[in-house]
């Protein structure tokens, strides 16, 4: 039986008591590359910034390997969307990448020479060496997301939370990120990921979550990856050729 | 220079680089705003303050005053929270009310209180030096001096502490919260210092040039440096270089500090404005002017790289062919001449071996967009500089 890594009962999140997400129960096994599908709206991102805590729900629960969220903090990365952020910040792609050893620092302590190397090779896995001094608005769209992601690898985590990282990059990058991803996946690590591009979730994931407000269906991508479920979170008649 | 001379330098560069602090974070946070919001509402504080300790430099006056500037935020974070109004109106309604409650109030007890609008719109610089720290008989300085160097002391020490917890949520506020850096923790820190020291330059340059006093120096270094530790020292270099000249500027013509303070403000920022080297207006049209040459530059190197026939590389068709006018195909012709990228033989125009090589690289660059193949051309060229 496979341990499971996140675990979330009743869970309900509300915008000025408008309820984005509404009564949630959803298991997230171990060592899974998934998906979370569903229209705009249908409350992706909102999913995983209450599972991170940045969101707080109006009811429910969120459990990481048994824990709550606030005692699990060094297993889980998390990737936010690129456009959350100002480009223009003054700071260099490294210094970026860094970031991500803040939370295993703590408070006050301030990185030192033992992280800089970890973001050094987070910057070499995806590719991004060669820019590390760069000014981060100098980065086009695809290095931006490669940043983000060194960001994350270099917290070293076992849960990887991405908000649409395919956004905006061009093929080359999306593959490059998904080659991370699934390597990740190899690792035993657990990979979950808002996706907006319906065709290619057969040939990325291996779980996916359908999720419009209420979760529709989740489990193995061969299994429940079908026009009927599609229908369901889209409510249009979704026709998809799913390649074998 | 009089003692009390440099005692007003000294006093305006400490207020100066306690506001840089904050200042560039705000800046950097998009909540400029905000500042001019606390510099207004404290004044209630400060009043009410001042009936209970009758004393302007009284540390408990400044706290009065610095919670009126917390509770100025909270007020336009729940007003704006209700989604009725935007962050912008809500600022805007909130300061203006808290600061005329304090102006009647000022008012209504002229004849009590030390304390007139004007002061409180401009400062008192100039006065600064006669209200002196006595303790044991012993002449200790001007108060306010000692004020704004433990505010200044504090926020330092503040500075060194949080830097990191201070950039990454500026940054990714997100991050920072999913990592355990609450942002609300260090949004209402940053707050409460910002007050403070509000409170504290207040007395010195004023509600209106305390702002400017934040935003101006930031503002400006924002434009110089892409490093934010850069940008801190930048500001604070603005912020005391513009105080100890508007002080000899005000001197000279025998006008306000504050106002002549915030004119250098002013004077620098436009400086950097015009002439940043590489985001000043100037620069960005000089870039963009050699960018079009660039383009043309390659426009052109193309036309010889894809024709062979002599009649289409003659100088004087060029100008038919590739549709320019003289200038601009003159201009070209300079700059691949310069470049050793073209040879001239008998006005016949033939790519020479650097050139033929640029131009694959250039191509090649466009087609596939991979930033590593132009990395060595990018101190030659402003076009692949992104």
């Amino acid at each position: 039986m496979t341990k499971i890594a996140v675990q979330i009962d009743d869970l309900t999140v509300a915008y000025n008591y408008k309820p984005v997400l509404w009564d949630i129960d959803l298991e997230i096994p171990e060592g899974v590359l998934m998906a979370i599908v569903g229209p705009n709206g249908a409350g992706k991102s909102t999913l995983i910034k209450s599972i991170l805590g940045i969101l707080k729900p109006i009811a429910g629960s969120v459990s990481i390997y048994n824990k709550p969220y606030e005692k699990q903090r060094q297993l889980v990365a998390y990737v936010p969307q690129k456009g959350s952020v100002d480009w223009d910040f003054p700071t260099t792609a490294l210094d970026v990448v860094m970031m991500g050893t803040y939370g295993s620092l703590g408070w006050i302590k301030r990185p030192g020479q033992k992280q800089k190397k970890a973001a050094l090779e987070a910057l070499e896995k995806v590719g991004m060496l060669p820019f590390k001094n760069r000014q981060i608005s100098q980065l086009s769209g695809g290095q931006q997301q490669r940043i983000f992601l060194a960001r994350a690898l270099v917290q070293n985590a076992s849960i990887y939370f991405m908000d649409e990282p395919f956004q905006g990059v061009d093929a080359t990058t999306e593959i490059a990120i998904i080659n991370i991803l699934k390597e990740l996946r190899k690792a035993g690590k657990t990979v979950i990921v808002v996706h907006h591009d319906l065709q290619t979730v057969p040939e990325y994931f291996d779980w996916v979550t359908f999720l419009n407000v209420k979760k529709i269906a989740t489990g193995p991508v061969k299994d429940i990856f079908n026009d009927d479920n599609l229908t369901k979170t889209y409510g249009i008649n979704y026709k998809v050729s799913i390649q074998e | 220079m009089s003692s009390a001379q440099i005692e007003i330098q000294i006093i305006a560069s400490l207020v100066a680089i306690a506001c840089a602090i904050p200042g560039t974070f705000l800046v950097l946070r998009k909540m400029a705003m905000i500042s001019d919001a606390i510099s207004h509402s404290i004044l209630p504080g400060i009043v009410v303050g001042f009936f209970i300790t009758q004393d302007l430099n009284s540390p408990l006056l400044i706290l009065l005053a610095a919670l009126t500037g917390i509770i100025t935020v909270v007020l336009v974070e729940y007003i704006q929270k209700t989604g009725l109004v935007k962050e912008d109106t809500a600022i805007g309604l909130v300061f203006p009310i808290l600061f005329s409650i304090g102006v009647i109030m000022i008012a209504k007890n002229a004849n009590d209180v030390h304390l007139d609008v004007d002061a409180v719109l401009l400062g008192e610089l100039a006065f600064a030096p006669f209200d002196r720290l006595i303790v044991s008989g012993i002449d200790m300085g001007p108060k306010s001096l000692w004020i704004i160097g433990s505010i200044l002391i504090i926020t330092i020490g503040l500075l060194f502490a949080f830097f990191k917890e201070l950039k990454i949520s500026t940054f990714d506020a997100g991050l920072a919260a999913s990592l355990g850096f609450s942002p609300s923790v260090i949004h209402y820190g940053l707050m409460s210092v910002s007050s403070i020291t509000t409170v504290g330059a207040f007395d010195a340059v004023g509600a209106i040039l305390v702002v400017a006093l934040m935003i101006a120096p930031a503002a400006t270094a924002y434009l110089l440096t892409n490093n934010l530790k850069r940008m801190l020292i930048y500001s604070i270099s603005f912020g005391v270089f513009s105080a100890i000249s508007g002080y000899w500027l005000a001197h000279g013509l025998d006008a306000s500090i504050a106002g002549s303070i915030t004119t250098m403000l002013g004077v620098l920022f436009l400086a950097v404005y015009l002439f940043a080297p590489s985001k000043g207006v100037i620069a960005v049209m000089y870039r963009e002017k050699q960018q079009r040459t660039e383009v043309s530059l390659l426009t052109f190197l193309l036309h010889l790289k894809n024709h062979t026939e002599e009649s289409e590389r003659h100088v004087n068709h060029l100008n038919e062919h590739i549709n320019w006018q003289k200038v601009r195909s003159k201009t070209v012709l300079d700059l691949a001449l310069k470049n050793n990228m073209i040879q001239l033989d008998k006005n016949i125009v033939s790519l020479t071996e650097k050139g033929d090589h640029f131009t694959s690289q250039a191509i090649d660059y466009i087609i596939t967009n991979e930033d590593g193949k132009i990395e060595h051309m990018k101190d030659d060229f402003f076009l692949f500089r992104g």
